[in-house]
């Protein structure tokens, strides 16, 4: 077990009760965000298409690495690492 | 509300007319207030990673949003908004930016005609509704 920040953008912060980063153990990084969904109703519907995948439209970094560049929710998390959930910003004409 | 000092509204005015014909996009930075009320102290300019439809699409390089969000980690500053461009078109949401649009922001869209800046308006997200209503955008005079 790991223990890690996790940074809450601020669309989800109605979710966490208005924190902006919340403290949280885990091994990975899909450990640690069901513990959110636990923690935080509503949080994993809104990060996670089936518990297995993150949503399309979010992105999910540990420190400065995308974790679709690892092994996304199998990446693994170390002491004092900080997850980034960061929404999708797009649109257009 | 939104609060811009006209200044920092200049600044990101000469980064849409300098990307023209193509859509190009920001992060402002500031404080929120008890009314979800946004003053704008600063912005950053991001990188449109959508390159195949740079003049009518914008996706934010997600290494870019990291990246202000870390530099304001342990600031009272934090991301408030985002502003995008508009190129030959109005400064009202589309449907593609109602679909990516997310709750707590101002979405503020700026009309850039031949080049020029022509209007610029702010949106925020009734999550419920999926849908995006006005909200003013104020500029205030600064004496920097």
């Amino acid at each position: 077990m790991s223990n890690v920040t996790v940074k809450i953008p601020t669309p989800l912060r109605l979710i966490t009760g208005g924190q902006s980063e919340v403290k949280i153990e885990g091994a990975t990084v899909g450990e640690v965000l069901r513990k959110m969904d636990a923690q935080f109703k509503g949080f994993g519907e809104r990060v996670l298409d089936d518990g297995r995948n993150v949503k399309r439209f979010i992105n999910v970094f540990v420190n400065e690495d995308n974790i679709r560049d690892r092994k996304e929710l199998d990446t693994e998390v170390r002491n004092g690492d900080t997850i980034s959930i960061l929404p999708s910003i797009a649109g257009g004409i | 509300m939104i609060k811009i000092p006209a200044s920092l509204l200049h600044q990101i005015y000469q980064h849409i007319e300098a990307s023209y014909p193509n859509e190009c996009c920001g992060l402002m930075i500031g404080t929120t207030d008890k009314d979800q009320n946004h003053a704008v102290h600063t912005f950053r300019t991001c990188k449109n990673l959508n390159q195949e439809r740079a003049r009518d699409r914008y996706l934010m390089d997600p290494l870019d949003q990291l990246r202000v969000q870390r530099e304001f980690d342990n600031s009272p500053w934090e991301i408030v908004g985002i502003y995008h461009s508009h190129p030959d078109h109005p400064s009202r949401p589309s449907q593609t930016d109602t679909d990516a649009a997310y709750v707590g922001y101002s979405y503020v869209i700026i009309s850039v005609l031949k080049g020029t800046v022509a209007s610029a308006q702010s949106w925020v997200l009734n999550e419920a509704e999926k849908k995006f209503y006005e909200e003013p955008l104020v500029t205030e005079g600064d004496s920097r």
